[in-house]
């Protein structure tokens, strides 16, 4: 019994994070239906940045906002050029922008980080372990879910409770409208680039007193990203929520039951759930034409 | 007279492949011999995934698993039973179509985004399955110690024999592949993918179209992967990987999707960066990036479309 609350919670620290990864990638997906797959880069990147920063001296803490600085200042450079031709593209195209563009930035990082996996020094306060029920915890995936529940929650007001949040509904939902309003969407959609892809550095950074950084991390968290969004459902908070809890309870608990299969059984899980709720969890109301 | 001229047209990729295949051995050398049978084949995989997205719009970022599979398949029959040529080749048709199978039962009914990230699951569940399954696949070493192939009394393990066998399957893909858009289930396949509404109005039934154009690809794709072990004598978990899924799609965009032979020219130019780039950098990952992101910006429509354009300004 107490086993397996530890792997709950295990699963929950997992979760938080595929769902910071995970709104990233949605909001771009979503929002902008620009399959975006330089997402797990910017993960990446702010893995590195957060690493080298607490390597570097630095105050411990401010290195998640260094990891969503990096990431977001990479993604403003992306969408100036090539992303932002590609938003109104077929898929294929932008599948094979992203992809060409992830790679090039693999590479770019694997030459000026270093191809080892790289942990950070955690400060003080977030290395230890606490005892739950006498089982040892490691008191970072207790603050990893915290971090995640309040993130987003934070973002979950952002977009849903604040101008800001419904003009970036707008822009998506009729983007002519919105521009006959005066407003240059043109700028939203680059915002919300950026804030997805900083984003995913802010995770990065979050994640690497858990999974470290090496080459290689970016296209693992870049299919758990993915899986997470589309198995929630398109274009919902809730959706993604969901996914994020589905995919890291599977993947916590099927690496318990089948430790040498733990990803084909959790992929195999998913699949199936896509298979049996084709819109993914909460599936967002059907627009056909 | 139209008749004649679209008759030439049609025969003159075979006829290309067959010069090929014929004409390399009085020029080049083992390792280049090698090297052309590895564009042959993986050019027919390549081929088979232009039905999937060329001709049904279904993009699918898992026909590296089709041909994984099959590739594993092949050589772990051949490995336990010798190479008889008919052996290996079924065992990678019957995993390749298997796989396809399981795929197209999968993304029948979906489309767009759900199908991108459904087959690139079920692709990473083959590669998952692959690489942890050490007792059979090898794991992350791969398969080596292949038997050489065999037909019957007649040992086929040179590079020339190898040549002659990736040309064949190659030829019989694309005639394969091009009876069957000629069909009408290729027809309705075409049609499903401009008009799905239109197609299912007039009684199409949209998954079954879809899991016969799946079924194609992949028996296309596994005998083209059955072989693909006895290239290098070697077959690994990257060759079922989604990595090589995108590489393969690169290379379709970058012959031209929806004209077959494409697939070919799009293989031979990618594997001819990746060979060379990675003999004269270490940063070739990076050459491999910038690959995609030009072929995007400069050639969606790849060089058939452009070798198309030259021949109709000629004509």
């Amino acid at each position: 019994m107490d086993l397996a609350l530890v792997q709950v919670l295990n699963a929950l620290s997992f979760s938080a994070l595929l769902l910071l990864t995970g709104l990233g990638l949605s909001v771009v997906l979503s929002l902008m239906n620009f399959v975006n797959l330089a997402h797990g880069s910017f993960y990446l990147l702010g893995s590195h940045v957060a690493v080298v920063w607490i390597g570097a001296g630095l105050p411990p803490w401010l290195a998640f906002p260094a990891g969503f600085v990096a990431a977001a200042a990479a993604g403003a450079l992306l969408e100036r050029f090539p992303f932002r031709g590609f938003y109104g593209r077929p898929h294929l195209m932008q599948v094979l922008l992203t992809y060409g563009v992830s790679l090039i930035l693999a590479d770019l990082m694997r030459w000026g980080f270093g191809a080892a996996i790289r942990a950070p020094g955690l400060p003080e306060a977030l290395s230890g372990v606490v005892f739950v029920l006498d089982l040892p915890f490691p008191v970072y995936r207790l603050f990893l879910i915290a971090a995640g529940a309040v993130l987003g929650g934070g973002l979950w007001f952002v977009l849903d409770r604040t101008v800001w949040g419904a003009l970036v509904r707008a822009a998506v939902a009729d983007r002519g409208v919105v521009e006959t309003l005066g407003i240059d969407t043109r700028r939203v959609l680059a915002a919300v680039l950026v804030l997805s892809a900083g984003l995913g550095g802010l995770s990065g950074a979050l994640g690497a007193g858990m999974l470290a950084a090496y080459p290689g991390l970016d296209e693992e968290v870049l299919i758990l990203a993915l899986v997470t969004v589309v198995a929630g459902g398109l274009g919902t908070f809730r959706g993604t929520v969901a996914g994020a809890l589905a995919v890291g309870f599977a993947l916590t608990f099927s690496k318990v039951w089948f430790p040498e299969f733990a990803n084909a059984a959790a992929f195999a899980a998913m699949a199936a759930l896509l298979l049996l709720r084709p819109g993914g969890i909460v599936a967002p109301p059907l627009r056909q034409v | 007279m139209m008749r004649e001229e679209g008759r030439a047209r049609r025969f003159a990729p075979m006829l290309v492949l067959a010069a090929v295949t014929a004409g390399a051995p009085l020029l080049a050398g083992e390792f280049h011999l090698r090297f052309l049978a590895e564009i042959l084949l993986l050019g027919t995989a390549v081929m088979s995934l232009d039905l999937l997205i060329g001709f049904g719009g279904m993009v699918s970022l898992g026909h590296a698993a089709v041909f994984g599979a099959a590739a594993y398949a092949a050589a772990v029959a051949a490995i336990a039973s010798g190479g008889s040529l008919p052996l290996v080749l079924g065992a990678g048709i019957a995993a390749g179509t298997a796989v396809a199978a399981a795929m197209g039962a999968a993304v029948a009914r979906t489309s767009s985004l759900y199908l991108l990230v459904l087959t690139l699951l079920l692709g990473q569940v083959v590669w998952e399955v692959v690489f942890h399954w050490r007792d059979v696949t090898g794991g992350a070493d791969g398969l080596r110690g292949l038997p050489p192939l065999a037909l019957g009394p007649w040992r086929l393990d040179g590079a020339r024999a190898l040549l002659l066998l990736a040309g064949g399957t190659a030829i019989a893909g694309l005639a394969i592949a091009r009876s069957f858009t000629d069909a009408p289930a290729g027809r309705a396949l075409a049609g499903m993918r401009e008009q799905p509404l239109r197609m299912s109005a007039l009684g199409y039934a949209i998954p079954a179209i879809r899991m016969r154009a799946m079924l194609v690809a992949g028996a296309v794709a596994g005998a083209a992967g059955s072989l693909y072990p006895f290239v290098n004598l070697y077959v690994g978990p990257g060759s079922a990987h989604w990595t090589l899924s995108a590489a393969m799609i690169v290379m379709l965009v970058i012959g031209g999707s929806g004209s077959l032979w494409g697939a070919w020219l799009g293989c031979a130019v990618y594997l001819g960066i990746q060979t060379y780039v990675s003999a004269w950098t270490d940063r070739w990952q990076l050459v491999v990036g910038a690959v995609f992101v030009l072929t995007v910006l400069l050639l969606p429509s790849g060089l058939a479309g452009g070798i198309r354009a030259l021949l109709r300004r000629r004509a």
